[in-house]
């Protein structure tokens, strides 16, 4: 297990309550399970189908295997459609 | 032009570019003044809006001698005042799928200019700059974050790679319903402007296959790394499915716009008018689930502020049933600003709390309707 550093913006930061916290979880993992822990730990239900997620700033996808070290920075990101 | 790079070719490639800006607002404003400066030779401009007060301290182009002016009639007043040399065509039309086509058709587009405010017009535009090969310049701002990227370049992906579903139209938060810090946009807007520029001279450094998140509250900037385009996307995959444009509104569940009323998801019979709360104030339990901030500044006698945050993720439940279980009647009217927010609150608790004795009404249009239809000393915002 590793400890990674969680980021969340707009849709996901009002969810979550937080812009940022911390979440202990498996180091080798698929995007898709991340995903579900996150939105499960989090309460980020209604919002689980339009989610992108990145680690260290880049680009995850869903079928991708992820292995995570601590301190990685994992960021949630719904889309903005405003203007 | 002086800047290395750009050059007196540079210059001449703008002079004969056209570009297609959508939205007047807070985004296409400034965005389209830098173009205009730029000497870009052909701007169209597309919105349906007219010029409100409440859009001033973002969509620079208008002034209070502009309220109720078409939007794009008075951005086209401002902009041929900067730049008399180029052609400014200005689109008073709310874009649907046949618009866009016919736009589309006319004219050959450089880059197309995202500073719409809505999810459904976002699918569209980026559909159709798939479909017709052009760039698309993709800015969006709410309350103090902004994303900029570019879609549909040089093998980069499409909004429909990153998200191929629209997010819950409940979930969707609006400009008008979160309010926005003018700068925000003001800075995606301008940063538009420069892809722009890029695009049409040929410069390299696009935002193509990076996705930038500027965060106002710290002011910082983000770049998240994307990949090239989805082999397996809808639109600009190997195989697509979409190859002519669809009904947007109906994909989204939501309508090209971010006006009042723009969700409804409650049963008709759930629905309640501004008149019929009138005459049940303080008869009723009426429940106003704006944000303290908001609840603050005006709000109506015999209302409680149970804000919806609360409601989804704090105690906000247990206070309602608190309140309900201190008086008999069961019925509880449901009041936001706009009416968008007492729907989720209510869809809410249907989905959570089914074995409830609540009465929910949505109070239809909230207290910006009961300024409109019954007391209009009533403060909107
Ligand atoms: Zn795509």
């Amino acid at each position: 297990m590793v400890k990674v550093k969680l980021l969340f913006f707009a849709r996901a930061r009002e969810l979550a309550g937080r812009s940022e916290d911390f979440i202990t979880i498996p180091e080798k993992i698929t995007c898709v399970e991340l995903l579900e822990i996150i939105v499960k730990e989090r309460s980020l239900q209604e919002i689980q189908n339009s989610i992108i997620l990145s680690i260290n700033e880049q680009l995850y996808h869903t079928d991708d295997i992820v292995n995570l070290r601590e301190g990685d920075e994992i960021a949630v990101i719904p889309p903005l459609s405003g203007g | 032009m002086l800047v290395t790079g750009i050059g007196l070719s540079g210059q001449i490639k703008l002079k004969s570019s056209k570009v297609l800006i959508v939205g007047s607002g807070g985004l296409g404003c400034p965005s389209a003044v830098y173009l205009a400066a730029a000497g870009v030779g052909e701007i169209t401009l597309v919105d349906y809006d007219e010029v409100e007060l409440s859009n001033l301290h973002r969509q620079i182009l208008h002034t209070e001698d502009d309220l109720g002016e078409p939007k794009v009639q008075s951005a086209y007043d401002k902009l041929h005042c900067i730049n008399r040399n180029i052609r400014i065509i200005p689109v008073n039309q709310l874009l649907d799928s046949n618009r866009m086509k016919l736009i589309m058709s006319k004219t050959k587009y450089d880059v197309v200019i995202d500073g719409s405010d809505n999810v459904a017009t976002r699918y569209l535009l980026n559909d159709s700059c798939v479909l017709n090969g052009v760039p698309l310049v993709s800015g969006s701002a709410l309350q103090t974050e902004a994303q900029l990227t570019v879609f549909n370049h040089q093998n980069g992906p499409c909004y429909r790679c990153l998200f191929p579903v629209p997010p819950p139209p409940e979930t969707v938060t609006s400009c008008g319903d979160g309010g926005v810090l003018g700068p925000v946009p003001g800075v995606i807007g301008v940063l538009q402007a420069l892809e722009a520029i890029k695009i049409i001279v040929g410069l390299n450094g696009l935002l193509s296959q990076r996705l930038l998140l500027f965060d106002g509250i710290n002011s910082t900037f983000r770049n998240v790394k994307l990949r090239s385009r989805n082999p397996n996307c809808a639109v600009c995959g190997d195989n697509p499915t979409i190859t002519d444009l669809i009904d947007y509104e109906q994909f989204c569940r939501a309508s090209a716009h971010d006006k009042v009323g723009n969700i409804d998801i409650v049963d008709e019979s759930s629905n309640v008018s501004v008149q019929e709360l009138f005459k049940q104030l303080g008869k009723k339990i009426v429940i106003d689930v704006r944000p303290k901030v908001q609840f603050e500044m005006c709000h109506l006698t015999h209302t409680v502020n149970i804000p919806f945050d609360d409601i989804i993720k704090a105690d906000g439940v247990l206070k309602i049933q608190q309140l309900i279980n201190n008086i008999t009647v069961q019925e509880v009217y449901v009041i936001c600003r706009r009416g968008n927010d007492s729907q989720r609150t209510i869809r809410f608790l249907h989905d959570t709390h089914q074995d409830s004795m609540m009465d929910l009404k949505n109070v239809r249009g909230g207290l910006h309707a009961y300024s409109q239809y019954v007391d209009a000393d009533f403060p909107v915002f």
